[in-house]
């Protein structure tokens, strides 16, 4: 399961995973006006990523993270060095 | 070859999925039908693409879908119940309706009038309680005994709720919905922060005794529910997330709610008639060790050896359920006589000819069998269940017999019995005698269709048959079995209409109402309690609401019987007439003509067009049939009885308890 490691991979899994219609530029796009998006996909977002990375994530940070831009960040490569 | 899940996909993208909604419960059923990889992480995935349907152009397309509303409620975040919620219930082919209350709310939701769920007539009440529940009221530091207390008044507020939820659904425009609680996790979080051991010991004891009295109540409130949520954790793992509970109030792990979401579903469906009625087994590999045509009686087991055990295990787990009226029954591709010789004598079976209502062993393909075996017993396809080791039966009788739910083994037996069960297919509110005793009555009507066989014409097989019937409003331990029939009965059934214990309850004790309910004996036996009668008396006359009949005493002349007898007593009451209804439903068309057979008119179309008025002008009343003899005793009815026209009630505000 190698793709979130890049943003476009890291788009693609939200698209199918959450059943989000999402365009690249959303990834910039402040969550609060991402069609469709609520505070539930967060929730469902950390296991899906655990999961995938088989690392723990920065959860405080994701659920305060404001793009799909920023999570990515958080969680791609140097998840670890990011955790509280 | 795709997935049911890819395919779920690929509708959802090509925006079918409302249109084609008739295929989403038969590719859930493909996707559940591998337990041991992938349905797990599927089914809430399916959950996700379903939740966001379209649910009016779901109902343009398919009219008759069955829509479920479920007011969903509870001490934490509940929203995330909505998409295991959603894909549990599109399974057993219904639609969810989801109403979502705020956290934290769940008193206001579920009692006020201005609560979100008042006046919305929710099938199932959801209120998800956690642990919180108990310990956001308990003061910092903390002992054993301030817990206590806190438990106590979580209790009595929670008992207070069940009967609030019990008075709202007597009263006239009460729907007799089913709140369902669930017990409380205590979790090593909570009893390590005791360090002593006497403590924490009492601590367990304290918060068991909380769980144990609020399973109890349901022992005092019929429309409650409540879901032990201990083996589902015993099954699923940890509770929460202490992050995700942390950060976001969500008290379960999505794999919990998903369990507890199966729960729910089949509740929903047990309370609307839809409890499978008869399990289905293969036998070769899943009954026992090994082919039996191959092998021969000597070389199968089901003791003895370590597999052997393993079936073993199984079979005393079917033996279990049949015990409580699950019927049972064998489709097997193998000869009959080596069948009925293994059943009869082979040392290892636990399960024996006797436990079985029909036995299906040759070598036509399992859809035509299950077909067989649903028409020998008398009820639908969609009331059987078939647990089978090998994927292509399963698929033949998937694809063959949509209706029938599919319970998937492979070659692991120890994992048979945890399989069976993995769904409540045979879950249901009550268990009544009738259900104890169902097994020997099927059997006993094998012996009645013998004599109707033997009978010359069915008025000699009637007359032979020496049916007794008693007609009289329902004594108080008959409520249970009354509910149950009402949910059950679907092809003697009027209206369609189901009603819950307290919603009988509550019309039974209202005097201007009629419940009436008929029990049965013939030679054979007694039949326990096969029908109901609902009514109730205005200026115009009597008014039949609805009849039931269960489906094993048709044609015996019974229904016919009862509507001669309140006919007659309506005349000799002097009533103006007897008005009755008719609507259709998917499976009482066969009872469309019982009233115009009994010199009923049509008189009109109900309400929104969709069934007929009929009336009795009682100037010619057919007599009882004289096979039948039938005792009735409606106090309601008889002239200057207890309701003579007037109204004696305290009225629907009155301070009845």
């Amino acid at each position: 399961m190698s793709g979130i490691d890049d943003l476009g991979g890291f788009l693609r899994l939200l698209r199918t995973e959450l059943g989000l219609q999402l365009s690249d530029r959303d990834a910039y796009t402040d969550l609060a006006d991402v069609e469709g998006w609520d505070s539930l996909h967060l929730l469902r977002l950390v296991s899906l990523l655990e999961d995938e990375t088989g690392r723990r994530i920065p959860v405080r940070q994701v659920l305060e993270a404001r793009t799909f831009q920023q999570i990515h960040s958080l969680v791609a490569g140097g998840a670890r060095a990011a955790a509280p | 070859m795709t997935t049911g899940l890819e395919r779920l996909r690929e509708l959802k993208a090509l925006g079918r999925l409302e249109a084609e909604y008739d295929r989403v419960a038969p590719l859930l059923a493909e996707l559940t039908d591998d337990p041991g990889t992938s349905a797990a992480a599927d089914l809430p995935r399916a959950g996700r693409l379903l939740a966001g349907l379209d649910r009016a152009a779901v109902l343009a397309a398919h009219p008759g879908t069955p829509v479920v509303t479920v007011a969903v409620t509870g001490q934490s975040t509940v929203a995330q119940l909505v998409d295991p919620l959603t894909a549990e219930l599109a399974r057993h082919g219904l639609l969810l309706h989801p109403v979502l209350g705020d956290h934290g709310a769940y008193l206001h939701d579920l009692t006020s009038e201005q609560g979100l769920f008042h006046g919305l007539g929710a099938d199932l009440s959801l209120c998800l309680l956690d642990a919180e529940t108990v310990f956001s009221e308990v003061p910092l530091p903390w002992d054993v005994a301030a817990l206590s207390r806190a438990a106590d008044g979580v209790l009595e507020r929670l008992t207070g709720l069940a009967a609030e939820h019990a008075r709202l659904a007597g009263t006239a425009d009460g729907t007799g919905g089913t709140l369902v609680l669930n017990t409380l996790p205590l979790l090593r979080r909570h009893t390590h922060q005791l360090v002593d051991h006497r403590s924490r010991a009492r601590l367990g004891a304290v918060w068991r005794e909380f769980n144990a009295a609020l399973l109890r109540l349901t022992e005092r409130f019929p429309g409650l529910a409540v879901i032990d949520l201990d083996p589902l954790i015993a099954d699923t793992g940890p509770v929460l997330d202490p992050r995700l509970a942390g950060y976001a109030k969500a008290q379960y792990t999505a794999a919990l709610l998903a369990a507890y979401a199966r729960e729910a579903a089949h509740l929903a469906r047990s309370l609307r008639g839809m409890t499978k009625k008869c399990l289905v087994l293969d036998l070769d590999d899943t009954l026992w060790d090994g082919i039996l045509g191959d092998a021969g009686a000597d070389g199968i087991a089901a003791a003895g050896t370590l597999r052997g055990e393993a079936f073993g295990a199984f079979q005393r787990t079917v033996k279990q359920l049949g015990s409580q009226g699950v019927l049972l029954a064998v489709s097997s591709k193998n000869d009959a006589e080596p069948v009925l010789a293994v059943l009869r004598d082979h040392p290892d079976m636990v399960l024996r000819e006797t436990d079985f209502v029909q036995v299906n062993a040759n070598w036509r393909p399992k859809d035509g069998n299950v077909a067989d075996i649903a028409d020998r017993l008398g009820i639908g396809l969609d009331s059987l269940v078939l647990a089978d080791d090998s994927p292509a039966e399963r698929a033949q009788v998937r694809h063959g017999a949509p209706q029938v739910a599919v319970v998937p083994l492979d070659d692991e037996p120890a994992l048979h019995v945890t399989r069976l069960l993995a769904d409540g297919w045979f879950d249901t509110p009550r268990l009544t005698d009738e259900d104890r005793a169902r097994t020997g009555q099927y059997r006993v009507e094998r012996e009645r269709r013998e004599l109707r066989e033997g009978s010359g014409s069915h008025a000699d097989f009637l007359r032979e048959l020496k049916v007794g019937v008693e007609l009289s409003a329902p004594l108080g331990h008959e409520f249970a079995r009354l509910a149950q029939l009402t949910q059950r009965t679907n092809q003697f059934n009027l209206t369609g209409l189901r009603l819950a214990q307290p919603d009988l309850e509550a019309r039974a004790a209202d005097p201007r109402q009629l419940v009436l309910v008929a029990r049965a004996t013939d030679r054979f036996g007694d039949n326990g309690l096969v029908g109901a009668v609902l009514g109730h008396r205005a200026a115009d006359g009597l008014h039949l609401d609805n009849i039931w009949l269960s489906c094993r005493v048709l044609a015996r002349g019974i229904e016919q019987g009862c509507v001669a007898v309140l006919l007659e007593r309506a005349r000799d009451a002097g009533l103006a007439a007897v008005h009755a209804r008719y609507r259709p439903t998917a499976k009482n068309h066969r009872v469309r003509d019982f009233y115009p057979s009994l010199g009923f008119e049509e008189v009109g179309e109900d309400g929104d067009g969709a069934g007929v008025l009929l009336r009795h002008d009682l100037r010619t009343v057919l007599p009882v049939p004289e096979h039948l003899t039938l005792d009735a005793r409606i106090e309601r009815l008889d002239a200057g009885g207890p309701n003579d026209g007037h109204d004696r009630n305290d009225g629907p505000e009155g301070d009845r308890r």
